[in-house]
């Protein structure tokens, strides 16, 4: 249905553009430079932390599915591998490579 | 069981289909992209199979955070956004031969192997929680290992990425 | 929803993991001190961590004296001699190579603290394979062991040809794994299990060969063969091992080898029993490593290249009772096992001398060893003892590795092993010749730029080429001591 009806729509819609219409639209503000920038290598490290965390993730729904049949046994091994990884959020915090600059 | 056969068809379309674009395609992002539907469509599969955590680790970990390397890595390394002629290398017919026998091999070998099989219905499910306690016993050392695992890949990353 | 079933916690055996978790609380304690200190804490990091490595020698020590087998998790871990001797090589070997590193990374002013920290990981992950009996277990340790190392390849970080070293090294890698995971999970859907054991029964249940069977296994090994850099697979190896920083190039070529070969013993003769595709896999493969390797190697004029490939060629000698696996496992079980020690040491205490020659000269060429015997004896006569056990001259150590070679290959007969017994005498002159020509750089040429201020060694350096000149000469002149380990190892693998 939505296919369709937008497929109806692109086939009926007047299309007339111009260059003053293809400008990407920023705001109200006309776009400076190409359209592409290179980012920087500190934003990779925010990246790295996000699929730490995600990995942690996956490795915790088992866990919480079951939570009160492991016991002390399963908090406990969930608390180091926790441990170790929020290891690694400390490091990065103490290298300073944290800073959103 | 119909409803499943159809559906594995279509899935399976999409993902063979998206996979080709995704080697063929001179715009680097699009290869990126088509790469999400690739793997969207096996966690398609993993559901029709009744494999709940192994779909949701597959979108979660793959869709969500590769892929979010993936795209991280095409922005640093400063590839223009859009075609490029360098894309497809000079050797590209062996690797395309390389694939093809790969690929024959492969089929070859599975249907050998599982082309009379038939699944039955009824058969057991594999829940979460039994994904759970193989990790919580079997193979709690891999577990654990993986942990420190990541903990290296980070510290290792933070090293190579520090500017200094 | 079905019931689910009662969950019974699983027994952990302390002490049997003990060494594993004495390096987990030591890389911890780096990392915290790394938190805690920061910069400040360099000094100490090399003390700790060899500290460390030395501390988990002790429980290994009672876990021996103890003796008994210690299974764990249906099998899944095992605790046996095997393991034991390969856990307690990986923890001497990694303390000899932090002894290499301190003065290296010190003067080069890379990243200290998290060099130790990848470098413990990484020996880690070697314990856990030296354990390991089960596909998921010896991937993640695969994988624990290899990640620090392609980071610590591209650890000179300004470097072009280390970022070359590194990158190269990953890639390869990484294929490598992806290779092999296909392969595991082949061999899974195969037999339903993936513990080695049951993973035996299974295949022996339906007799093994079929196409799918055939895949799986190839798979797995091709994936181990990039690990071990055996050829074809081995053409990251030079690249890498010329970038890297020279202590990370002695790591990967001894510890990264060995545990690449710890894990194809463990598949090849207790997993995987169909002999007819592996027998002639490894033959192949055996042959073309050591004869490729050595004739690369002939014209190499990079010393550290030339150490390359002449890994590479021992890789291939190590490859060829693999080939015999199936008439005669014990022997070259054995054979094997006692090749991999001997290796570690007479290789490391190369790299020793080529790292303590570099410190003064800073080149890596073949003449920056010119006339060396005249402003550094000691060194020179180190370095001959090393080429000589490299080559198999008695009474350095390598004769014996070479011994059980041929050992193995006799008691399997046969056409095949003795036509490979041949491609093994013929690599043995082949690399006979290069390791010569050091020599006669070493003893008979000119002084390198006339330079002869004497090369003043480190503590650290010196003690490193002292361990491994001890062993080397050790194993040459009393071969039963390592020809224990070999037999303590396969008793324990092969159950007779």
């Amino acid at each position: 249905m939505a296919g369709g009806m937008l497929t109806i729509a692109r086939i009926l819609r007047p299309q007339r553009p111009t260059r003053q219409k293809l400008i990407a639209y920023e705001s109200g503000v006309d776009p400076v430079g190409g359209e592409w920038a290179q980012s920087q290598i500190r934003y990779y490290v925010f990246a790295v932390l996000f699929v730490l965390f995600d990995v942690e993730a996956v490795f915790i729904f088992p866990w919480a599915t079951r939570l009160e049949v492991y016991g002390l046994f399963g908090l406990v091994e969930m608390a180091i591998f926790i441990f170790i990884l929020v290891l690694g959020l400390f490091y990065a915090w103490r290298k300073g490579v944290l800073r959103w600059v | 069981m119909v409803a499943q056969n159809i559906a594995f068809g279509i899935i399976s379309g999409i993902v063979v289909f998206s996979a080709l674009r995704m080697v063929t395609t001179r715009n680097i992002v699009h290869s990126a992209l088509f790469l999400v539907a690739v793997l969207a469509g096996l966690s398609g599969q993993y559901v029709l199979l009744a494999a709940e955590f192994v779909a949701t680790t597959q979108v979660l970990v793959y869709i969500g955070a590769v892929m979010v390397l993936f795209l991280f890595g095409i922005m640093l390394t400063k590839a223009p956004i859009g075609k490029s002629m360098e894309m497809t290398g000079t050797q590209w017919p062996i690797a395309a031969g390389v694939a093809l026998m790969l690929g024959a091999v492969i089929l070859y070998s599975l249907i050998d192997q599982f082309g009379s099989d038939r699944l039955t219905e009824g058969g057991k499910i594999y829940r979460t929680a039994d994904v759970g306690d193989e990790v919580f016993s079997t193979y709690i050392i891999p577990f654990e290992a993986i942990s420190v695992l990541l903990l290296a890949a980070l510290i290792g990353a933070i090293v190579l990425a520090r500017k200094d | 929803m079905e019931a689910l079933l009662a969950f019974t916690r699983p027994p952990l055996d302390w002490h049997a993991l003990a060494p594993e978790l004495t390096l987990l609380a030591v890389g911890t304690i780096l990392t915290l001190v790394d938190i805690i200190w920061d910069e400040k804490s360099k000094q100490v990091m090399p003390t700790l961590a060899g500290v460390g490595l030395l501390a988990g020698l002790v429980p290994i020590l009672t876990l021996a004296l103890d003796g008994t087998d210690r299974a764990m998790f249906g099998g899944a871990y095992m605790v046996d001699d095997f393991a034991l001797v390969m856990k307690a090589l990986f923890l001497i070997v990694g303390y000899i190579i932090v002894l290499m590193s301190v003065d290296y990374i010190r003067d080069g002013d890379y990243y200290e603290n998290e060099y130790y920290t990848l470098m413990l990981t990484s020996l880690l992950g070697m314990l856990m394979m030296a354990s390991s009996r089960d596909l998921i277990s010896v991937f993640v340790a695969l994988e624990l062991l290899s990640i620090p190392a392609y980071m610590m390849a591209a650890w000179r970080k300004g470097g072009r040809r280390s970022n070359e070293a590194g990158l190269k090294y990953y890639l390869m890698g990484v294929f490598a794994s992806a290779i092999m995971l296909y392969g595991m999970s082949l061999i899974y859907g195969l037999t339903g299990s993936t513990s080695f054991s049951s993973i035996a029964s299974a295949m022996a249940l339906n007799d093994g060969v079929t196409a799918m069977s055939i895949l799986g296994v190839l798979f797995v090994l091709i994936g181990f063969a990039f690990k071990v850099s055996a050829v074809p697979f081995h053409n990251w190896a030079p690249d890498t091992y010329e970038g890297a920083p020279t202590p990370v190039t002695a790591f990967l070529a001894v510890a990264s080898k060995a545990a690449g070969m710890v894990a194809l013993i463990q598949l090849v003769f207790v997993a995987f029993d169909n002999h007819e595709v592996i027998q002639p896999f490894f033959w192949l493969i055996a042959a073309l490593t050591m004869t490729v390797g050595n004739l690369i190697a002939l014209r190499q004029t990079n010393i550290v290249r030339l150490l390359a490939y002449s890994g590479i060629a021992q890789g291939g000698f190590m490859l060829v009772p693999f080939a015999v696996a199936g008439q005669a496992s014990e022997r070259a079980l054995q054979a094997i096992v006692i090749y991999l020690i001997i290796y570690a040491f007479m290789n490391l205490g190369a790299f020793s001398v080529v790292l303590a020659v570099s410190r003064k000269t800073r080149s890596g060429e073949l003449e920056s060893f010119g006339g060396l015997f005249q402003y550094a004896p000691g060194l020179a006569v180190a370095m001959t003892i090393f080429l000589a056990a490299l080559a198999g001259i008695p009474p350095a150590g390598g004769w014996f590795a070479k011994f059980g070679l041929f050992r193995a290959l006799l008691d399997a007969g046969g056409a095949w092993a003795a036509t490979l017994g041949v491609v093994v005498a013929i690599n043995t002159v082949i690399a006979f010749a290069y390791y010569a020509r050091v020599l006669g750089q070493m003893w008979f040429q000119p002084i390198h730029e006339g330079d002869e201020r004497p090369i003043k060694l480190t503590s650290a350096l010196g003690s490193a080429l002292v361990i491994a000149l001890v062993a080397t000469m050790a194993f040459g002149i009393l071969p039963g001591l390592v020809g224990h380990f070999g037999e303590v190892a396969v008793l324990s693998t092969l159950g007779r």
